[in-house]
């Protein structure tokens, strides 16, 4: 009796095992050598990109077969039952426990072939979209031009390269002016003494701002050197959520929005700042000046004092598209945000430490958006041309800008004196680079 | 009559039905004829030629409504104690609402529109005269105007002309000042150029006087068209009395 009952069971695995090979072999061959010459980069992602498929219908496979192991149980659960649950269940068993193993099989080949690997589940952005990228030299890009190879799959490679080359060379312009004015530059100014006059701080402001070592300290005496001037910190998340509360209707007054905002901050921080636990957490910046302008800065990485994007907002506008890479409905802030991407480049290209520090202080400058007439033409107002806009003066020279106090002297010498007055801005027809 | 111009369209110049706060600054401005002209409907024409020749870019039209209320009395002879000036305005970015102006005591009041509707059932107030504002709004950047004839419901004597310049990124009167007064001065000049027979009266109410804040709303709006009003009864007064 037992012969028979173990007969038929035996020759049983080994077809399924010649199966599951027969499985495993057309799938090997890719696996061993995604270096080899053998598969084009496209077919590896087409490979990738239907395995992902495959994955996906296992997991709505498991999703099923954990429901209907569910209601296998509600059902025994039930008097008066017979035997059928129990049998609903083993076979839903035996499904589910398929489904895993061939998930995991997926898995494996996804490991293999590189799509899936350990800093990618690191990562809770794991296609890297948000990092940018830094150059040999310490600056740091966007990483537009990276998408272009990622992207363009299915075109040749030398359609890839020309377009992230071109990409690169826009974003390159846009963010790195001062780099193509080297090249280009035709003043009179020897090129390595444009180069050194911002970098030769005198030595004892480059005393006073190695203090500003931590966010902490970079927060703090920014609160001390330029009133009416609202820090706010958050971690990312809790901004976004602020950003979406913010009213785009008013349909707060900005008093109550402001004393209702200081007790969420509060909760967490030190009124007005932030406490030494939560600084490390710190992702995002807010800047406000009441009626004029609200900026964002975001920090990376977390808690550092390396700004990695900032942009401006009229304090009035709320809504999830409100954060340092987001763009607001206004002109004269769109432009703004444009060219202190600019100057942000610019600032973390001639010294990372003091990068943040400098940044906040030079939108510290804009408070005088809707009344410092343009140091060129003396208008506020002015119609651009070639955007058929008018704009107040939104741009503000960062090449030679040095952090004011207008209290204490002894921060500052006599030499590199300005009040905040004294920074000049211009439309943007009226900035030049040289004029800087 | 629609805002929506592309991608401008909810963030701004909407009322939110639970409150008067606006977003924006916004001035009213009148056209004063110059002695013994008036106003016609060629003046029309040449401002909203002039709104385009700045890159004014038209959007869609706009109306709003001012009513001169007088009580319904019994006793006649009780009229003096009630104001003669109570005006009912109502305007374009709040429809659900509906605001009453008292200028010579500087009240100003936003009530539900269906204060009206409760008005005639009471039978407590009836309209004298009633006057549309309606025209054209055109969109210049982050500014916003409004051109318009005041007209009369139901008849198409043209009364007067108005305008409304909005900037619409901030809503501080202080702060927007200055920008406001460029504009200004940018929307003269350009407007000098065509040589018309008049000019626009820029002039601005005192909001505190009516307890109003810094923060512009729609109750703001209301005010300054009631000011507008009266300044325009002036001129046609005055124009009437030129000729007798």
């Amino acid at each position: 009796m037992d012969m028979k009952f173990q007969t038929p069971t035996q020759p049983q695995p080994q077809p399924q095992q010649q199966e599951s090979q027969a499985l495993a072999n057309p799938n090997a061959s890719p696996d061993q050598p995604p270096q080899s010459t053998a598969e084009a980069p496209p077919k590896q992602v087409a490979l990738a990109l239907e395995r992902l498929a495959q994955a996906g219908r296992l997991i709505a496979d498991v999703r099923l077969g954990a429901d209907r192991l569910l209601e296998a149980l509600f059902v025994a659960a039930q008097p008066h039952q017979s035997n059928k649950p129990l049998h609903l269940f083993i076979k839903e068993d035996a499904a589910m426990r398929q489904h895993l193993q061939d998930l995991r099989t997926i898995g494996r080949q996804l490991e293999g072939t590189g799509v899936l690997n350990e800093p990618l589940r690191s990562r809770s952005n794991s296609w890297g979209l948000h990092m940018p990228l830094v150059c040999p030299d310490g600056a740091v890009v966007a990483y537009a031009w990276k998408r272009q190879l990622a992207g363009q799959a299915g075109a040749s490679a030398v359609d890839r390269t020309r377009l992230a080359l071109k990409a690169f060379t826009d974003q390159k312009k846009r963010f790195f002016p001062h780099l193509d004015d080297r090249v280009h530059d035709q003043s009179t100014e020897p090129e390595s003494k444009k180069h050194c006059v911002p970098q030769a701080l005198p030595a004892s402001n480059q005393e006073e701002l190695s203090d500003c070592k931590t966010l902490s300290d970079v927060l703090m005496r920014l609160e001390k050197e330029v009133p009416n001037l609202k820090i706010f910190t958050y971690e990312r998340l809790d901004w976004l959520k602020r950003a979406s509360s913010l009213p785009s209707l008013a349909n707060e007054s900005p008093l109550e929005l402001l004393k209702e905002h200081n007790f969420h901050s509060s909760s967490k921080l030190r009124p007005g700042l932030q406490n030494t636990v939560a600084a490390d957490k710190v992702a995002v910046i807010e800047l406000l000046f009441p009626s004029i302008f609200r900026a964002i800065v975001s920090l990376h990485p977390v808690g550092s004092i390396e700004p990695d994007a900032v942009a401006f907002f009229s304090p009035d506008e709320g809504g999830n598209y409100i954060h340092a890479r987001g763009s607001s409905v206004y002109h004269v802030f769109r432009h703004i945000t444009e060219h202190a991407g600019t100057a942000l480049q610019f600032f973390l290209g001639i010294r990372t430490e003091t990068s943040l520090y400098f940044l906040l202080h030079w939108i510290c400058s804009y408070q005088t958006l809707f009344s410092k007439v343009c140091s060129k033409c003396g208008q506020l107002l002015a119609m651009d041309k070639r955007l058929a806009l008018l704009l107040p003066p939104v741009s503000r020279p960062y090449r030679h800008f040095f952090p004011t106090v207008t209290s204490s002297a002894q921060l500052i010498s006599s030499t590199n004196e300005q009040s905040s007055d004294v920074v000049s801005a211009y439309h943007i027809g009226c900035f030049s680079e040289d004029a800087q | 009559m629609l805002l929506c111009s592309g991608i401008w369209s909810s963030p701004r110049s909407q009322c939110h039905t639970a409150t008067t706060k606006r977003m924006t600054i916004k001035r009213v401005l009148h056209w004063q004829p110059n002695v013994g002209t008036s106003v016609n409907s060629q003046i029309l024409n040449e401002v909203s030629q002039c709104v385009e020749s700045i890159n004014g870019v038209k959007e869609g039209r706009w109306k709003a409504t001012l009513t001169f209320y007088k009580p319904m009395l019994r006793d006649q002879s009780l009229a003096s104690e009630f104001p003669r000036d109570f005006l009912g305005i109502m305007v374009p970015e709040c429809p659900n609402k509906y605001f009453f102006v008292i200028r010579t005591q500087r009240i100003v009041l936003e009530a539900d529109s269906t204060i009206q509707t409760i008005m005639e059932k009471l039978q407590s107030y009836k309209m004298r005269v009633a006057l549309n504002f309606e025209g054209f709004q055109y969109q210049l950047g982050d500014f916003q105007l409004r051109v318009g004839k005041v007209v009369p419901t139901h008849s198409e004597n043209l009364r007067g002309i108005v305008m409304e310049v909005e900037y619409l990124p901030i809503s501080s009167i202080e702060k927007s000042r200055q920008i406001m007064e460029e504009f200004l001065e940018i929307w003269q000049e350009a407007l000098s150029k065509r040589t018309l027979p008049g000019h626009f009266m820029p002039m601005e109410p005192n909001f505190i006087e009516y307890g109003l804040s810094d923060h512009y709303s729609s109750q703001h709006t209301a005010v300054q068209y009631a000011t507008v009003m009266a300044q325009l009864i002036a001129s046609v007064q005055s124009v009437q009395s030129m000729r007798n």
